[in-house]
């Protein structure tokens, strides 16, 4: 392990192999959303199925611990020369997990009961996963390329999908449906939008790290956790 | 969030950052060689009076604890003091006490960065618990193998075996290559220093005040340059080692990384903040701040190289011998280990409930009693 020292460096810096873990990081997210989701929309074994979101789950955290614990020996070593990039990550490794965790909550909602197998607006539910899931893989992609055009264009999207769960979220707060019909539904799209918030937070902090000097923050761009 | 740069990409570019380091050590060398030539160039009789207030092995431990808190660093205390050695106005016997101040005064600035997060109160515990079990480490190895070195002379016995070996017996000289390359440039200051008129004790002090600033200088340089090169391969190292290696290989890692630096106090300094974070523990950095005190004496055995003094060799060889004795003796066995650990904790626990007292602690054991020591012992 000491021998470390002695190895010449692959190139990358030490925060370019931190922003490639975090690229894996949000594919495990996305992997234990789809499986989460699956547990909730297909009907499959839950147990099964909850093994597998846990220790994805687990591993999140875990890389979680080991890149804020990388971000600070990098302070310490190189100093506050590139703190805002520094601090940029730790909230992204943060986010991440927080979808992780959003996860596991759409794995609990499975595992108390909850089935939407035969909802009759099952197709549409099966839409809004899948197009949460694309956001994660393309929220990765942007993380790897640091593809800024991209992550304007994906929180554009993000927005109107958060605007589109609350208006779901709302009418189901008026609906005339029993309440074992209704609960899980809203809880579920509650759940989806603090997914989707985190997804433009992600892309968000990878692109800019810190916000602009002059920043005033109106509420507007609040980020659900 | 690519694309981005080190701090050693950014500036000079590696190869030139490592021709400066060479040039720096040559200049440190050059400095180290005319306060040697200096103290020479001095009369006996001031000689004598000039270190007569260290012939007292008291004296001389914190004469070597101020002059590292003053210069903050032992790197370039413990080459002072082997210039003077090499100089032939101080002896072994009377300098040994002073290189073990050395090693003491040099733990003063990772706890002085330990302060800074004075206001958190989790995290400064942590912080000065790191920071002191340097200092409790050396205090103990000091309170023992200084009485043993005074009744004995054990480490300057290793030290003189050593150098015996190496082909020098005391009081001679060796062919050392380095003491050639830098007699020239000594010879030019001296010529030029009398050339304003100055002649015996005025050259002399002049010579010593001139190696004083290009040894100091030198290795504020070489450590900062040093830094640059190396940040990328200690950060590497440490997130390889400090996740799962053991103690010997933290103790290894340590020496590599202060050896790299020429800096024990950037080894130490570095694991504050981490041992503040939370992400190491006191147990995980105490080794690592053990092969950092085995990893400074390198400087020292630099600058025995320049003075083609046997006696020199041999003080700065005592450097390497106490540390690593030091640590034969205070860190295999658990119970012995956890002497330092607890007392470091408990010191934080006192800190941590009292801010003065922490501030008290630096101020006493850095500089109030050094300096008392000093007056009663001269």
């Amino acid at each position: 392990m000491v021998m470390t020292f002695f190895r010449r460096g692959d190139g990358e810096n030490s925060l370019d192999q931190i922003t490639a873990r975090t690229v894996s990081m949000v594919s495990d997210a996305r992997h234990s959303f789809d499986l989460a989701s699956a547990a909730l929309l297909s009907g499959a074994d839950v147990e099964t199925i909850g093994q597998d979101v846990r220790q994805t789950d687990e591993r999140i955290n875990e890389a979680e611990q080991d890149l804020r614990g990388q971000l600070v020996v990098h302070v310490s070593v190189q100093g506050s020369s590139d703190i805002g990039e520094v601090l940029g990550l730790i909230l992204l490794i943060k986010k991440i997990e927080r979808i992780g965790d959003q996860n596991k909550n759409i794995l609990y909602l499975a595992e108390d009961g909850a089935d939407l197998s035969e909802a009759p607006d099952l197709e549409m539910l099966i839409g809004f996963r899948r197009t949460i899931s694309e956001m994660l893989g393309q929220a990765a992609d942007i993380i790897a390329a640091g593809d800024e055009d991209g992550a304007t264009e994906l929180r554009k999207r993000t927005n109107d999908l958060q605007v589109e769960l609350q208006d779901h979220i709302r009418e189901l707060m008026h609906s005339e449906e029993p309440g074992h019909k209704v609960v899980p539904r809203a809880i579920l799209y509650r759940y989806w939008k603090r997914i989707v918030a985190n997804i433009a937070g992600v892309v968000t902090t990878a692109t800019e790290p810190l916000q602009h000097q002059g920043y005033q923050d109106d509420g507007a761009t609040d980020i659900d956790d | 969030m690519t694309g981005t740069t080190t701090a050693a990409d950014r500036g000079l570019p590696t190869w030139a950052r490592s021709v400066l380091v060479f040039a720096l050590i040559y200049i440190f060398l050059v400095g180290v060689s005319s306060l040697e030539s200096g103290i020479k160039v001095m009369g006996a009789d001031t000689q004598a009076n000039l270190f007569e207030s260290v012939n007292n092995p008291i004296a001389g431990l914190f004469v070597g604890i101020l002059g590292t808190v003053l210069v903050q660093s032992s790197s370039a205390s413990t080459s002072v003091v082997v210039g003077l050695v090499a100089s032939g106005a101080l002896g072994v016997d009377a300098a040994v006490p002073m290189i073990m101040g050395a090693n003491i005064g040099t733990t003063v600035t990772n706890t002085l960065v330990s302060l800074g997060s004075i206001r958190q109160s989790d995290e400064f515990k942590r912080a000065f618990a790191a920071a002191t079990v340097h200092d409790f480490f050396n205090l103990l190895a000091v309170t023992i193998l200084l009485p043993i070195e005074l009744l004995t002379g054990a480490l300057s016995s290793i030290a003189t075996s050593i150098t015996e070996a190496l082909g020098g017996s005391a009081g001679s000289e060796w062919k050392s290559p380095i003491k050639k390359w830098v007699k020239e440039p000594v010879g030019w200051l001296k010529d030029g220093l009398g050339e304003l008129g100055l002649e015996e004790n005025f050259l002399g002090t002049s010579m010593v005040l001139v190696g004083l600033v290009i040894v100091l200088a030198a290795l504020t340089f070489i450590t900062k340059n040093m830094k640059k090169l190396v940040a990328d391969r200690v950060e590497r190292s440490l997130n390889a080692v400090l996740g799962s290696g053991g103690g010997t290989v933290a103790m290894v890692l340590g020496l590599v990384i202060t050896v790299a630096v020429q800096s024990s106090s950037i080894t130490t300094s570095i694991m504050v903040p981490l041992a503040a974070a939370g992400v190491v523990t006191l147990r995980n950095i105490f080794p690592v701040t053990l092969g950092a005190n085995v990893g400074t004496t390198i400087t020292a055995l630099l600058a025995a190289l320049a003075s083609g003094s046997v006696d020199a060799l041999t003080i700065a060889l005592v450097h390497t011998t106490f540390n690593v004795i030091g640590i034969a003796l205070l860190y295999p066995m658990p119970r012995i280990r956890m002497i330092p650990l607890r007392a470091a904790e408990r010191m934080a626990d006192l800190a941590v409930e009292r801010h003065t007292m922490a501030v008290a602690y630096v101020i006493t054991l850095f500089i109030v009693i050094p300096l008392i020591g000093v007056a009663i012992f001269r």
